[in-house]
């Protein structure tokens, strides 16, 4: 039934080869990054890129270690993976708080983060959960378990708090989405995020009424918009449509308003009251209602002015003047920041490589998810180019004024152990699923 | 497989979407949108600029006047500040409460991470208790920065000071930058040029705190600092410092001046101050107590001030009548006291005896001479033309006119001419009798007490004078030509004999008017005057040179509502030659010294 040769040769190497680019141009831009007169040598592990050297060789082992397990021994076992990185999760819990979060586990100078593996834990469980018979994904009672096995350890990364894993996880509606979910669900999202936008944006401001000197708030001013919505549409159902069909259309403006009302005011108030002082700073940042480039903006303007002052073909390696550690203006140039090393570096050139190297990544692992006759494998695919899709869009997007400031690492680029090993564990599983397509009837 | 195969495409476009997004957003933001260029030059590049030391300033004999010395600056970085005792230190540093608060809040307005100045200028005496304690207050660093000081205490208004350049001192010299500092008077004001040097500019990559990190392009914009000149000044300190302690609680002014240079020996104006109280973080509070003073001590007398000579300007008439060849050195004219007022002496048997008697009708007499020449039939013609001949004649020494100093502020005096009386009485309506005052030195006659001072240099030269000046040497080089070259007056040589003699008899005959001004070891030539004005008690005035044969200083003082010139300006110019010509004052003279020191002849209206 299976034959190991047939295995290794069916191993797509240009996965392989991407992965080993990625690898090697993050390994060279932390050199850079992180680059220390005193401590010259790259193995040296007193400094980030040794270690990064090190957290390289330990994933590849891995890696290549999760091609020799037997794919059906992985699919078999996707519950209890998922189990032991939830039950990671809730130790982590009991951990001392490091910066405000109890996301490490330490282990002398160095620390294992268990949100990054419960990445792997989920893909495996909602790729064994939807492939297994008789699932379908529009059914209520399917989409409940799924939401349990994605809400359990979101909420576990909420109580962290950790709101970038979070995030993170979004990206798994997209696996639902290609395996069923209403794509109306998806549009509705948009449409929420959009209203959230323009809720955000008012919410703090106020005017006066047209004509009138009566002053009243943005929310408000939002509610009118919306009963005036709705009371447009309505005429325009009275006059345009077939008395047959109006009911159920009246029933569904009914129910959009009150929903609409409710989620204004809930976004509204969450972001008034709820949501802490940064965490608001840092979404009024975004939307451009605070401009503090020396203060609350430090971070995204030194970013921005990082990758702005680079022009075609940047600066030169190990040339940086501001996202390195002997400049230091842009804070955490080697982690949430790495981006800016590299763009600052190697210019709009080399950083249109990368964002063409990361597609052609996302691109391919799509197309290996598609070719395969195994649902679990095919739904495990599109975990992968979910997660890694979310990273490169938040992160860049982040460092280049397009996102909000989320502190989550770019795959094989940010210095870090625990994302090295999981992307590379991710990635590696997926190969060897992939080599066994051909033996696999499922 | 299901119905949903092509939502792949739809995946894979949100994908393509995404970077295609990020793409144009990268290319706009390197490509095209300049401003994040400039924001990281802003961020990451500074330019440090290398101040060069500002010149030293020495005396006639290489003695420190003024030299560099270092002060503190507190600078303070908000974001270390942590749980400190912001009394203390505020009483450390003589703030109040209030203002500490205000000045941590514009630190912090400026920037948390980097370090602005806190308390400017310290003085290194208090330094010395604040530099101790720094320790308790993280976050307070210090910071040297070199200003001037005035070691010797002494000569605050030849010297000058120096503060920050306001908009339209950069506007006039584009060298300066808002925080620089410029010479406002004196010495400091006049050789600016000379003493302050080139500045240097670095640029430099700097890091998130403002720490240097590297040169900007391996230093190729980057200049050096070319320090200043150092200049050395013909003032004799010693000389300085002993007027200013002769001249406490008087008013007015003392100017010596080395007969065969030209160079000023010392420049005292009375009441005066302490230079250093105009350096440092007292700056401006000090200069707004000197400036309320009821005594003006900001004013320097000795430049600005013109008084009348009353009777020192007879040597010139005596000068003006022999060159003229209306008199001879042997004329004589009664002492008529009904046509001006004198004091009783034997009469006056020639030019040498008048002046050591310094007989008021005398030179009425001559001035009256001087005045109607018989040039016109017209008498009111006649005293036009006589006194343009006289003022011709005075402009010759330097008075009114076109002296050449460096000697910051200098008032001109002033010799009425033909033009002056015109307008004030009307053309063809005056002559000598109308301004007969003029012939000893009152009415509109007003002269400065450098040119006084350069008068009696003319004296000891017997007929030229090189412009007063203060500067002796540039860096050990040769100063303007124009210091060096002679002037010589419009009278004969031979004619200053006799009136010399008479300077002599004044200081030392029995009946001269300036018996004080004797010394046993030399000879002082000298004449008094005796100023009336509308202020009050007489102008003391003085002015000699000595010694008689080989003179080596010149000098004139003056002190306000003094009384007779006698009394007062010639035993302090006595004293004054004494310590230039002697280096020490004698036992004999002390007695003499003890009476000044102990004079308090400051004149309350």
């Amino acid at each position: 039934m299976r034959s190991k040769n047939n295995i290794i040769g069916d191993i797509d190497w240009v996965l392989v080869l991407i992965y080993m680019i990625l690898v090697s141009f993050g390994l060279s831009n932390i050199y850079s990054s992180v680059f220390d007169p005193d401590h010259p040598l790259l193995f040296d592990l007193d400094k980030e890129y040794g270690k990064q050297v090190m957290w390289i060789g330990i994933s590849i082992f891995l890696g290549f270690s999760a091609l020799l397990v037997d794919g059906s021994f992985i699919k078999k076992n996707a519950y209890w993976i998922y189990g032991a990185t939830v039950l990671l999760l809730v130790l982590v819990l009991l951990t001392k708080p490091i910066n405000g979060a109890r996301s490490w586990f330490g282990f002398g100078s160095f620390g294992i983060q268990p949100s990054e593996f419960a990445k792997v834990g989920i893909s495996l469980a909602l790729a064994k959960f939807i492939s297994e018979m008789g699932v379908n994904v529009s059914e209520f009672k399917s989409k409940l378990k799924i939401a349990a096995i994605l809400g359990l350890p979101c909420a576990l990364v909420l109580l962290q708090p950790d709101a970038g894993t979070f995030i993170v996880f979004v990206s798994f509606v997209l696996v639902l989405y290609r395996e069923g979910l209403s794509g109306n669900v998806i549009l509705f999202g948009i449409i929420a995020i959009i209203v959230a936008v323009i809720t955000l944006l008012v919410a703090d401001s106020s005017f006066f009424f047209p004509f009138t000197k009566i002053k009243m708030t943005g929310k408000f001013g939002i509610f009118i918009f919306i009963s005036l919505m709705a009371g447009l549409f309505s005429i325009l159902v009275k006059n345009y449509v077939v008395p047959r069909n109006r009911k159920q259309l009246y029933r569904a403006i009914i129910g959009g308003f009150i929903v609409s009302i409710v989620f204004v005011n809930f976004v509204e108030v969450g972001y008034s009251s709820i949501l802490q002082k940064h965490q608001k700073e840092r979404i009024d940042l975004l939307l451009g209602k605070i401009v503090d480039p020396n203060g609350k903006g430090y971070n995204i303007n030194r970013s921005k002015a990082a990758i702005g002052s680079a022009g075609f073909f940047g600066v030169g390696y190990k040339e940086s003047k501001l996202a390195n550690a002997h400049q230091n203006h842009v804070p955490m140039h080697s982690t949430d920041f790495i981006f800016c090393t590299w763009s600052e570096e190697r210019g709009f050139l080399g950083s249109s490589i990368l964002i063409l190297i990361y597609l052609t990544l996302l691109i391919k692992i799509i197309s290996i998810a598609e070719r395969q006759r195994s649902k679990f494998t095919r739904i495990y695919g599109y975990s992968v180019a979910g997660i890694f899709f979310f990273h490169v869009m938040i992160n860049i997007g982040m460092a280049i004024g397009l996102a909000p400031v989320i502190g989550i690492p770019l795959p094989f680029f940010s210095y870090g152990g625990s994302s090295m090993m999981s992307f590379s564990i991710l990635l590696f599983i997926l190969i060897k699923l992939d080599a066994e397509r051909k033996i696999v009837l499922k | 497989m299901n119905n949903f195969d092509n939502r792949k495409f739809v995946i894979g476009f949100l994908f393509i979407l995404i970077g295609v997004v990020f793409i144009f957003r990268l290319a706009y933001m390197q490509l095209i949108d300049d401003q994040w260029k400039d924001r990281a030059a802003q961020i990451s590049e500074n330019k440090i600029i290398t101040y060069p030391a500002r010149g030293i300033v020495y005396d006639r004999n290489r003695k420190l006047l003024i030299k560099n010395q270092v002060f503190y600056d507190l600078l303070v970085i908000p974001r270390k500040v942590k749980e400190i005792d912001s009394f203390a230190l505020s009483n450390l540093l003589g703030i109040d409460i209030e203002d500490y608060t205000e000045r941590m809040l514009d630190a912090k307005a400026y920037s948390t991470r980097k370090a602005s100045i806190f308390e400017k200028q310290i003085s290194p005496a208090d330094y010395e208790k604040i530099g101790s304690e720094l320790y308790k207050f993280p976050g307070f660093i210090e910071q040297e920065r070199t200003l001037r000081a005035y070691p010797s205490h002494v000569g605050a208004h030849l010297l000058g000071y120096m503060n920050e350049v306001n908009d339209k001192d950069i506007d006039k010299d584009s060298y300066y930058k808002s925080g620089d500092y410029i010479g406002r008077s004196g010495i400091e004001k006049q050789y600016e040029q000379i003493l302050r040097g080139q500045r240097g500019v670095k640029y430099i990559l700097q890091d998130a705190i403002g720490r240097y990190t590297g040169s900007y392009e391996d230093g190729d914009y980057d200049t050096t600092a070319i320090p200043g000149k150092n200049i050395q000044l013909g003032i004799d300190l010693d000389l300085q410092t002993y007027g200013e302690k002769l001249m406490k609680n008087k008013r007015g002014s003392i100017v010596a001046i080395e007969p065969s240079t030209g160079e000023i020996l010392c420049m005292i104006s009375a009441p005066s101050f302490d230079p250093n109280l105009l350096v440092g973080r007292d700056l401006g509070k000090n200069y707004l107590k000197l400036s309320k003073d009821s005594l003006k001590p900001l004013l320097n007398r000795a430049a600005i001030s013109s008084y009348p000579p009353g009777s020192t300007f007879k040597l010139l008439m005596s000068l003006i009548a022999l060159e003229e060849g209306v008199i001879t050195e042997r004329s004589s004219f009664p002492c008529t006291k009904s046509l001006v007022g004198c004091h009783n002496h034997p009469t006056a048997l020639n030019i040498s005896d008048a002046i050591k008697m310094s007989c008021n009708p005398y030179f009425y007499y001559l001035v009256k001479r001087i005045i109607h020449q018989g040039k016109s039939s017209n008498p009111f013609e006649d005293a036009a033309i006589g006194l343009d001949i006289l003022k011709n004649h005075t402009a010759s020494f330097g008075i009114g006119s076109n002296l050449e100093t460096d000697i910051i502020g200098m008032q001109k005096g002033i010799v009425p001419g033909r033009v002056y009386y015109d307008k004030w009485y009307g053309k063809n309506r005056w002559m000598f009798s109308t301004i007969y005052s003029i012939s000893i030195g009152q009415g509109e006659v007003l002269v400065n007490p450098i040119e006084m001072a350069n008068i009696a240099a003319i004296m000891a030269n017997k007929g030229y004078y090189y412009h007063p000046h203060f500067i002796k040497s540039i860096n050990n080089n040769a100063i303007p030509v124009i210091f060096k070259t002679k002037n010589h007056t419009d009278i004969k040589p031979k004619h200053y004999e006799k009136v010399v003699e008479g300077m002599a008899r004044v200081v030392n005959e029995p009946g001269g008017t300036a018996r004080r001004a004797r010394m046993d070891s030399v000879v002082v030539c000298g004449k008094t005057g005796t100023a009336q004005n509308p202020h009050g008690e007489d102008h003391s005035i003085f002015i000699a040179f000595a010694p008689q044969d080989n003179p080596q200083i010149a000098i004139s003082v003056y002190i306000e509502n003094a009384g007779f010139g006698g009394t007062w300006a010639a035993p302090i110019a006595s004293l004054m030659i004494e310590q230039y010509l002697n280096k020490t004052i004698s036992a004999k003279s002390e007695r003499k010294e003890q009476r000044i020191l102990d004079a308090n002849l400051l004149y309350v209206e």
